[in-house]
């Protein structure tokens, strides 16, 4: 592991002695990570060309996928656990004494000619910088070291500790949760069995947004119990969703619920009922039905004779359905409000009508004990992508050479070359303007 | 059930052709500055202070262009191609601005290769549409459906234009090293461009910008799918095609680190995840169905 990492020049090298060890080494290795993200990418990038349903359930959702998942889950960890201890080396115990001549073979490094307390100077200069710094002395005199963005050097175990956690969360609210779907228009209710609690809607409002086209607003009122007893009582619409106990329970969308009364017309007895898209609407025992298709709140024809709505303002509403007499389709119908169609059956004449329409609200319900740990990994991710590519840990280290009269200083800079090579552009700088003050 | 009166935002004929004017003042000023960094990259290094200069211009033009757009359409300008692309384009020019001012060497080289990257955009944005009949943009001015209404959606599509932006111009350092590795390093293309390794920071520094953006887009994404979808992830193709960049560019920054993996291979690793978001932008709407339909 630690000999793929090539600016890593002062850790000790870790050689795998036993088979265990170097099948660890392999599972956690770097490269079997890139091979798996690389085949990943490539099998989601054919399962986009087909139909989202299948791939969900053929490949995002198989076996072998969520295999290959786990797979690099644990590549990630047993690679981050083993870069804990080498990094954490690499950050916390740096070299603080340097000889001359590593200094000068560095590929960052100045030589200035000074004289007069140039490691007083120089130290001064790495401050300026913003380096810590500290003065050690050895045989062959003191050597100055200055750090910064140590904690640039965690930031690989912060997003791989990260990513961890959102795979793990991810499980973890997939295994304990459900996912489920229902409806439900003013009076109505419903039971979600998976989590025990039964859904009242007390009401459901529609509010027009000001520009008519745009989609309006629904708002929907409910009572959540469980034995009897209120859980919550709240509103939901769109994007403010009702949460509890790591439930949520959310506005998908709406639909036009018609009323739609029946007439015999020679009884005159007549029953009010409210259907939704796609319902039959019985008119007698032989089967002969209108089947719902489309409602329209502000009805208009096209000139190429295709209905549409204007807009969501409910100022000419239609509801479209078609005639199935002996299983076959006979004729569409266009139920506008309050004016009777009237359709011949096996049981006489039935005056049909539209009295009406309720809207009803479509509920996706799902738990989710993951949601908090993906929030925390989403965060820490973010954390861990910035310490990596924002924090930019630099080091130096200055000798200075009595015999030449000169100060040595080299760089070294993980992830970031030419920030530190400008660093030390600035450092020479200050201790250079430094030197002609005290000159003069 | 709406295929026709598309229920747009009244704009006054002034607004609506100041707007238009400050696109194509935008968009020329951005070629004068493609032309500006080509004529540098040619040995004429007296053009390179010009061309950037034509640059802020050319971004500050747009600036206005895209500030008229939110008064006309009444919000933060991000839906469809056209919006999109427009802030895109903004975002990828602020960047580079940015760095060129950073790097104090100005890497005014690179502007030769980003600046035609900025104009393929306005071209999609502009004439490929008229040549791909298929393609259409729109530019009329939506109001926003409620579903959008949301302030993730904002920190969703700001993250998503300086991700796209780092990558750009990720992808143009990968032309430039891929041209230094081909071309005789004494001619006048060889010498004008800058050494490997500098290419390689500047590769690696845009990518990293980038993926660190492209994570929290993702992110924000799914934030703002959970509650007004009820999951924080759908699979749908736009979702995945923007994991697949995600995967990619991740692939590109540990390869980085592996020997063995440098060079060309990282150059082809960004060139691959730079294909990548275009198809997330372009290629996923026009080929592909989901429910990303709105940019
Ligand atoms: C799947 C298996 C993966 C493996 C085995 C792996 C392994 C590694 C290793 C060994 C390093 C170098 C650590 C260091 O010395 O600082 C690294 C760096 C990094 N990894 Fe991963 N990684 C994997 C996936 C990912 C993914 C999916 C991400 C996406 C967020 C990621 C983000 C990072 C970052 C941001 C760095 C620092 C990169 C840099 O400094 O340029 N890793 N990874």
């Amino acid at each position: 592991m630690v000999k793929e990492v090539a600016d890593i020049p002062e850790e000790q090298q870790i050689v795998p002695e036993s088979p265990v060890k170097q099948i660890l080494s392999f599972l956690g290795s770097m490269q079997l990570g890139i091979i798996l993200l690389l085949l990943l990418s490539v099998i989601t990038l054919f399962a986009t060309f087909r139909p989202m349903q299948l791939a969900i359930e053929y490949v995002y959702n198989s076996w072998w996928f969520l295999g290959i998942m786990s797979f690099a889950g644990l590549n990630l960890f047993i690679c981050t656990v083993e870069r804990c201890r080498p990094l954490s080396m690499l950050a916390l115990q740096p070299k603080k004494t340097m000889s001359a001549e590593a200094i000068k073979k560095m590929q960052i490094n100045a030589a200035i000619k000074l004289t007069g307390e140039p490691l007083t100077k120089a130290e001064k200069a790495f401050k300026k910088a913003g380096l810590r710094t500290v003065v050690t002395a050895t045989p062959e005199g003191a050597v100055l070291f200055g750090e910064k963005g140590k904690f640039g050097y965690f930031g690989s175990i912060v997003t791989h500790f990260s990513l961890l956690l959102i795979l793990l969360a991810a499980a973890y609210g997939s295994l304990t949760g459900f996912e489920d779907t229902n409806g439900g228009y003013a009076g109505s209710n419903f039971f979600v069995p998976e989590g025990r609690f039964r859904v009242d809607v007390t009401d459901v409002r529609m509010v027009q947004e000001e520009n008519p086209v745009i989609r309006p607003r629904v708002y929907t009122e409910m009572t959540i119990t469980r034995d009897g007893q209120t859980i919550v009582q709240d509103t939901l619409s769109i994007n403010y969703p009702i949460r509890f106990e790591g439930t949520t329970i959310y506005h998908t969308t709406f639909h036009y619920l018609p009323e739609i009364t029946l007439k015999d017309t020679a009884t005159g007895e007549a029953e009010a009922s409210k259907f939704m898209m796609g319902n039959k609407i019985n008119l007698d025992d032989q089967g002969t039905h209108i089947q719902l298709m489309e409602f329209f709140p502000n009805f208009s024809m096209g000139q190429d004779g295709r209905p549409f709505s204007l807009n969501y303002l409910p100022e000419r509403p239609v509801a479209v359905g078609i005639i199935v007499r002996d299983g076959q389709r006979e004729a569409s119908v266009f139920l506008q409000l309050n004016e009777p169609e009237v359709v011949e059956t096996a049981a006489g004449d039935v005056e049909v009508l539209l009295t009406g329409f309720d809207v009803a609200s479509v509920y996706s319900i799902s738990k989710n004990l993951g949601r908090p740990y993906l929030f925390i990994g989403s965060v820490l991710m973010t954390l861990g992508l910035y310490m990596s590519f924002f924090l930019f840990p630099s080091r130096f280290w200055a000798v200075y050479d009595e015999g030449k009269r000169t100060l040595f200083i080299g760089g070294r800079g993980y992830r970031n070359r030419i920030g530190t090579e400008q660093a030390l552009e600035k450092i020479e700088e200050e201790i250079k303007k430094g030197r002609k003050s005290s000159d003069v | 059930m709406f295929d026709r009166p598309p229920g747009l935002i009244p704009v006054s004929p002034l607004g609506m052709q100041v707007e238009n004017v400050l696109f194509m003042l935008s968009m020329i000023a951005y070629l004068l500055a493609t032309i500006g960094y080509l004529v540098n990259l040619s040995g004429k290094k007296e053009w390179g202070p010009f061309a950037s200069t034509l640059l802020k211009v050319a971004f500050l033009v747009h600036t206005a262009f895209i500030v008229t757009r939110t008064i006309n359409v009444q919000r933060p300008p991000f839906v469809g191609h056209y919006e999109f692309g427009n802030l895109f384009i903004w975002a990828t020019a602020l960047v580079y601005i940015w760095s060129e001012w950073r790097l104090k060497d100005k890497y005014f080289a690179v502007g030769a290769f980003l600046t035609p990257l900025a104009m393929l955009y306005f071209a999609y944005l502009t004439v490929i549409p008229s040549i791909i009949p298929a393609v259409y943009i729109s530019r009329s001015h939506r109001p926003l459906p409620p579903v959008l209404q949301s302030d993730w959606l904002t920190i969703h599509v700001i993250t998503s234009v300086f991700g796209y932006a780092g990558f750009t111009l990720a992808f143009a350092a990968a032309l430039m090293w891929f041209l230094k590795e081909k071309v005789d390093s004494r001619s006048l293309l060889g010498k004008a461009l800058p050494q490997v390794r500098l290419l390689d920071e500047y590769m690696y520094r845009a990518a990293a910008f980038g993926f660190l953006f492209q994570t929290v887009m993702i992110i924000s994404g799914a934030i703002w799918a959970d509650i007004s979808w009820g999951r924080y992830w759908g699979w749908d193709p736009k979702e995945m095609w923007s994991l697949i960049t995600w995967f990619v560019f991740a692939v590109y920054l540990h390869a980085r680190f592996t020997r063995g993996w440098t060079g060309m291979r990282t150059v082809a690793l960004v060139s691959v995840g730079w294909f990548a978001m275009l198809f997330t932008w372009v290629g996923v709407a026009w080929l592909l169905s989901g429910i990303h339909s709105f940019g």
